[in-house]
């Protein structure tokens, strides 16, 4: 009779364990496959990363019309049709996800905790530290990368081949940063198409940073001052 | 004359009440044992629906501030979409949408006013345009340059002639308020910065004038 009891009791209990687990996978697995929402890795990504894609096609605006090098107008125009193109697939993620382009999560707050993987970049970023702002949502203009006022001003000040100094020297920085995101979201976002689209870009810039660097040492290497 | 019981029925009568007892006790542990996982499955079934249920409910109190219609906003339609070259003259101050000009004005943070018919261009595309009047103290001016910040579809600058200290304007929209605390403003900047109100969704805020 113990025996009989004792099995019966076993028997509840990893009846009822199983369904916990089971519950807590569903539930898992609901969230991973349903819709991104606001405070995912997915949608922190989509809106950080188009303000970052949005400056850098104003910084290859900018140059395009201040430059008269056919080489760097080819990839100054690559960069803003690029990432024009890669900024609306985002814009449409978020409008499909039906979170809009509204914010209620701080700028850069999906990147918190998580680290790019090191050595990639080939740049030196030690001490460049992702910073989420506590102060409310915080600031897009303060994202990693991103060229600050007085450096878009230079851009727009100069012409020829000191713009293009200085918009190879900017547009670094901004892939160096740009990469670092790509990675973090292409290993951490749960849509597959999130990270197949950050696992590219974080190629890609990559690529182009040897193309950005060889171009800026021809012209004398980077505008000092800016 | 009570009844002499044998030995012998004496020591069966005690065997068979130790069976009794034994039975019993056996009984209160099945017992006990079933109450108690009975117990634990409860628990655990409802710590999750508990979870379950709190998890939606956050993700739906998130939804709702974030999609709920913010008191006071005025709307606005049959705007004009035309590209003119000289000034316009619109009928809300600021404008909220109607003729412009064909560039846009570049989204940003301005200490001069900028320009009416350039400006709505960029509400056009998706901009909010935040006004305020010159005299609204610098603390003010700051709270809402910091509410501006997450964004780069916004134009904050100076204007002259309004009715109230701040108003915030979109396409066809617009939010007179009285300081730069209103807990509105934030609500009306994710709801339409590049909103469903937007004319040209994806239309860019940069590489117009300034």
């Amino acid at each position: 009779m113990a025996t009989r009891a004792v099995v019966v009791a076993g028997s509840a209990a990893t009846a009822a364990l199983l369904l916990v687990l089971g519950l807590v996978l569903g539930l898992h697995w609901g969230s991973a496959q349903g819709t991104p929402t606001a405070g995912s890795v997915d949608a922190g990504f989509s809106l950080d990363m188009q303000a970052h894609h949005r400056q850098a096609v104003e910084m290859s605006t900018l140059v395009l019309d201040r430059s008269d090098d056919e080489v760097l107008r080819a990839v100054a125009r690559d960069i803003q049709l690029t990432q024009q193109q890669q900024a609306g697939q985002m814009y449409g993620w978020l409008e499909q996800w039906g979170l809009g382009q509204g914010r209620t999560e701080p700028v850069m707050g999906w990147m918190a905790g998580h680290e790019a993987a090191p050595g990639m970049s080939g740049h030196d970023m030690s001490g460049h530290e992702v910073a989420v702002t506590s102060d409310g949502l915080g600031s897009v203009a303060e994202m990693p990368g991103m060229a600050t006022p007085d450096q878009m001003a230079a851009l727009e000040a100069a012409d020829g081949v000191e713009a293009e100094r200085i918009f190879l020297q900017l547009m670094t920085t901004h892939h160096v940063a740009g990469v670092q995101m790509a990675q973090v979201a292409a290993a951490e976002a749960d849509d597959a198409q999130v990270r197949h689209l950050a696992s590219a870009m974080a190629t890609g810039q990559q690529a182009e940073l040897t193309v950005l660097g060889d171009l800026l040492d021809e012209r004398g290497g980077p505008v000092a001052g800016v | 004359m009570a009844q002499q019981t044998s030995p012998r029925e004496e020591r069966a009568a005690r065997a068979a009440a130790l069976r009794e007892q034994q039975r019993r006790k056996e009984r209160r542990q099945r017992g006990l044992v079933i109450g108690v996982t009975a117990a634990v499955v409860v628990a655990l079934v409802a710590a999750v629906a508990v979870v379950l249920v709190l998890t939606r409910n956050e993700r739906a109190a998130e939804q709702e501030a974030l999609e709920a219609p913010i008191e006071g906003v005025q709307t606005f339609e049959d705007l004009g979409r035309d590209h003119v070259t000289g000034t316009v003259d619109y009928p809300q101050t600021p404008p909220v949408g109607g003729d412009h000009q064909a560039v846009w004005w570049n989204c940003g943070i301005y200490t001069e006013p900028v320009v009416d018919e350039n400006a709505v261009h960029s509400m056009e595309h998706g901009a909010v345009w935040i006004t305020y009047d010159p005299a609204l103290p610098q603390d003010q001016v700051d709270q809402l340059v910091a509410a501006a910040e997450p964004y780069d579809y916004t134009l904050v600058s100076p204007y002259e002639g309004m009715a109230s200290p701040v108003t915030l304007s979109a396409w066809g929209v617009q939010l007179a308020v009285e300081d730069a605390s209103d807990e509105r403003i934030a609500p009306f900047l994710s709801q339409y910065v590049q909103g469903e109100q937007t004319p040209e969704p994806g239309a860019a805020c940069t590489g117009g004038v300034s």
